[in-house]
């Protein structure tokens, strides 16, 4: 080739290897955006009067005086829209029937709309849901449920042949002349008076039980419940998985057949489907060996155990091989055995390689799904005490993702919660890698020591 | 190094510890797990939820894996009521009863099936009969029932939800459903489908219905409580707690699947939207 042309190759190369990492880059760039932006938003947000009245009466948080002092103003605010509605209550009764049922309908529709706003209308019984006991506690999804005061979303089906068109009905239209008219003015100016929203940093989210299947409070349960597994499973797969690789380093015969067996064994489970390992972990742990009477945190771990065994051991491997020949030489010749060269020559000096694999293990641990939905986790639980991991099952953060997005009743009005347990966890995975490229910064820094 | 390490590991142990005790006041000797329908989900979290809240010391797990593992988990007794949108096949009982597993229904709620397309779409009424042609994919195109001249995109529960055998019972009368009809795995998965999808039709416990979604009237009758409770609707069912025997007076189990009887189970019932058995 000529010289010329293999400059040409070789800049065309550099040339696609550059593309790549912009493209990389931004691929990153778009999934981890969305994933923190949206993810803040349910720890950093506007908190309206009712979130903090939530902390105070659900989770005994917050400054009685001071919020009962805000609702007072927030109720005072509040009141012409109530007065409103009474006096238009008043007119409905001199109307004639066939007009009060009309404006009796049109009261519904927007008393209806009103208490997702505001929560429940004074007069109204106690109801008996959580969810409907408060108003919006944030001020976005405020903004979103005046819209639908305002606004009635009626369908034009006047053009047969294709599908209806959407249109925004202004909803004064149906109230015109009567009382409750100044209402669709007031009502916008008013609002952050009837809610006085606040810049809000809500730690809580993390920390508080959920009430009310996540309508209000945080992740706790989840997030216990995913470090429980994660630790679980690692304190079953690290003996197996770091006794195996020494077996298959120091002992075993290399090109033996029965070990050459092994490791493609290790290799194959490897590429076993996660789901596999979920229903093996029912079969298996849960319905044979009866390791607990239902599901549970101590079957999830064993099954997420074997999920993350081949990949101990293949990291253990690696840093067991990497150890000089020279350590275990010399150690054999000052007559240590064979055992005693393992665990106190070449174990020690693997081990930062050894915890570097465990921590990336943990991060996979701590992000599948498949084997614990039919082994551990559960969509709705209380966080558990360190003892009860032995019976009881816990909610967890990738089975309760994806439970919240496809099974929830009223996923649209707590998609915050959704995107706060994606950032929990893509956060929680990130530290833990990010633990492992410290401790392996570490290590080399202490061979080149 | 070592030392640094065994530290940290021990640090580590005492956060966990901390963190349990943090944990640790909602449990108790009274531990309940309840498995299965995702359409009886709503009800069992809210009952759950409730029920907790009166009684502190009680821990209810929920999981929501559909009506046929519920059923499994309450034959192979790990858990102690099954959450079931249909009754338990005769196959279920005689599994059930060989394991020394006596099934108790308790029927919590009506439930009507509701038939849900796009708000969009014009179509407002469907026989029963167009209902199973559109399944079958007899009917495959919108103008076929009056509707505008679009392909309509079916979508239908997988065979492990008590809401699909429901449907099959009530409405295909046993005939398979067509090829092209797209299985998702809940409730909350159909209304998602169909609320982005102006051509498409599904189908969902009443507790599901929102207003993404516009339910239609089933041989021109709708699915409103009235006509749910006296069957005049004709896609409804009820829905069940599955209990091993009938479960002790005075307990947790007891009181928690008879809530519906009381006002505020009544309450609880209708403020999700399904239908009580009682009327106070």
């Amino acid at each position: 080739m000529q010289r010329g042309s293999r400059e040409l190759v070789d800049r065309a190369f550099t040339g696609v290897g550059l593309v790549s990492i912009v493209l990389l880059a931004a691929a990153l760039l778009t999934l981890l955006g969305p994933i923190v932006l949206r993810g803040l938003g349910a720890f950093v947000f506007r908190g309206t009067v009712e979130h903090r009245r939530v902390l105070l009466e659900q989770f005994g948080r917050g400054d009685t005086e001071e919020v009962q002092r805000e609702l007072a103003a927030a109720r005072a605010a509040r009141e012409p829209v109530y007065d409103m509605i009474a006096a238009f209550e008043r007119e409905m009764k001199q109307a004639g029937p066939a007009e009060r049922r009309a404006m009796g309908e049109s009261l519904d529709g927007l008393k209806a709309a009103l208490r997702e706003l505001l929560g429940p209308l004074p007069g109204d019984p106690d109801p008996p849901l959580l969810r409907l006991r408060f108003g919006q506690t944030r001020w976005d999804r405020a903004l979103v449920k005046l819209q639908s005061v305002l606004w009635r979303e009626q369908y034009d089906y006047s053009d047969p042949t294709v599908m209806g068109r959407k249109v925004l009905v202004p909803r004064a239209d149906e109230f015109r002349g009567t009382a409750l008219e100044p209402l669709f003015d007031r009502l916008p100016a008013e609002l952050e008076a009837m809610l006085r929203p606040r810049w809000t940093v809500y730690w809580g989210f993390l920390f508080d039980r959920s009430r009310d299947a996540h309508f209000f409070g945080g992740i706790w349960a989840e997030l216990l419940g995913t470090v429980y597994l994660t630790v679980g499973a690692v304190l079953f797969a690290v003996p197996m998985g770091v006794a195996s690789a020494i077996y298959l380093v120091e002992y075993a015969r290399e090109d033996s057949r029965p070990v050459r067996l092994l490791r493609t064994c290790i290799s194959t489970l490897a590429g076993v489907p996660s789901i596999v390992f979920g229903l093996f972990g029912l079969a298996f742990f849960i319905n044979t060996l009866h390791v607990s009477s239902s599901k549970s945190v101590l079957a999830g771990s064993l099954t997420l155990a074997i999920l993350i065994l081949p990949l101990v051991i293949r990291s253990a491997e690696e840093a067991l091989r990497a150890v000089p020949h020279t350590y275990k030489e010399a150690s054999l010749s000052l007559g240590a055995g064979r055992w005693r060269t393992v665990a106190t020559v070449i174990l020690p000096a693997a081990l930062p390689g050894i915890l570097t694999g465990v921590v990336i293990s943990m991060g996979r641990a701590a992000g599948e799904t498949a084997p614990i939905i039919f082994t551990a986790a559960v969509s709705v639980g209380q966080p558990l005490a360190l003892w009860e991991v032995f019976s009881r099952p816990t909610p967890a953060l990738p089975w309760n993702i994806y439970n919240l997005c496809s099974e929830h009743q009223a996923v649209d009005e707590i998609r915050h919660v959704q995107y706060g347990m994606v950032l929990t966890l893509v956060a929680l995975v990130l530290l833990l890698n990010s633990a492992a490229i410290f401790i392996r910064a570490r290590i080399s820094g202490r061979l080149r020591g | 190094m070592q030392g640094i390490i065994s530290r940290a590991w021990l640090a580590g142990l005492a956060v966990m510890a901390a963190a349990g005790a943090a944990g640790a006041e909602g449990s108790g000797p009274t531990e309940i797990v309840i498995d299965g329908s995702t359409t009886v989900g709503p009800i069992a979290k809210a009952f759950a939820e409730y029920y907790m809240k009166e009684h502190p010391g009680v821990s209810i797990t929920i999981s929501e894996s559909g009506s046929g593992n519920g059923a499994k988990s309450l034959i192979n007794g790990v858990c102690q009521i099954a959450a079931m949108s249909r009754f338990m096949h005769d196959t279920e009982v005689k599994a059930a009863v060989e394991k020394q597993i006596l099934p108790v229904p308790h029927a919590v709620a009506i439930d009507g099936i509701a038939l849900v397309v796009h708000p969009g779409n014009p179509v407002k009424d469907l026989k029963l009969e167009q209902i199973r042609d559109i399944y079958a994919g007899r009917i495959t195109n919108w103008s076929q029932v009056g509707g505008p001249n679009t392909k309509i995109v079916v979508i239908g529960r997988e065979s492990n939800s008590g809401t699909f055998e429901s449907f099959q019972l009530l409405v295909m009368k046993g005939e398979k459903t067509g090829p092209s009809v797209e299985s998702v795995g809940s409730n909350g998965a159909i209304r998602q489908r169909v609320q982005s999808t102006p051509a498409a039709i599904g189908y969902v416990g009443l507790g599901f219905v929102d207003r993404t979604v516009k339910p239609l009237m089933v041989n021109g009758v709708s699915c409103e409580r009235q006509a749910v409770m006296t069957g005049r609707y004709p896609v409804c069912r009820p829905l069940f707690l599955f209990t091993s025997g009938y479960p002790e007076l005075g307990s947790h189990l007891h009181a928690l699947v008879t809530l519906h009887l009381h006002k505020k189970g009544q309450e609880i019932v209708e403020a999700l939207g399904y239908v009580p058995l009682t009327d106070y």
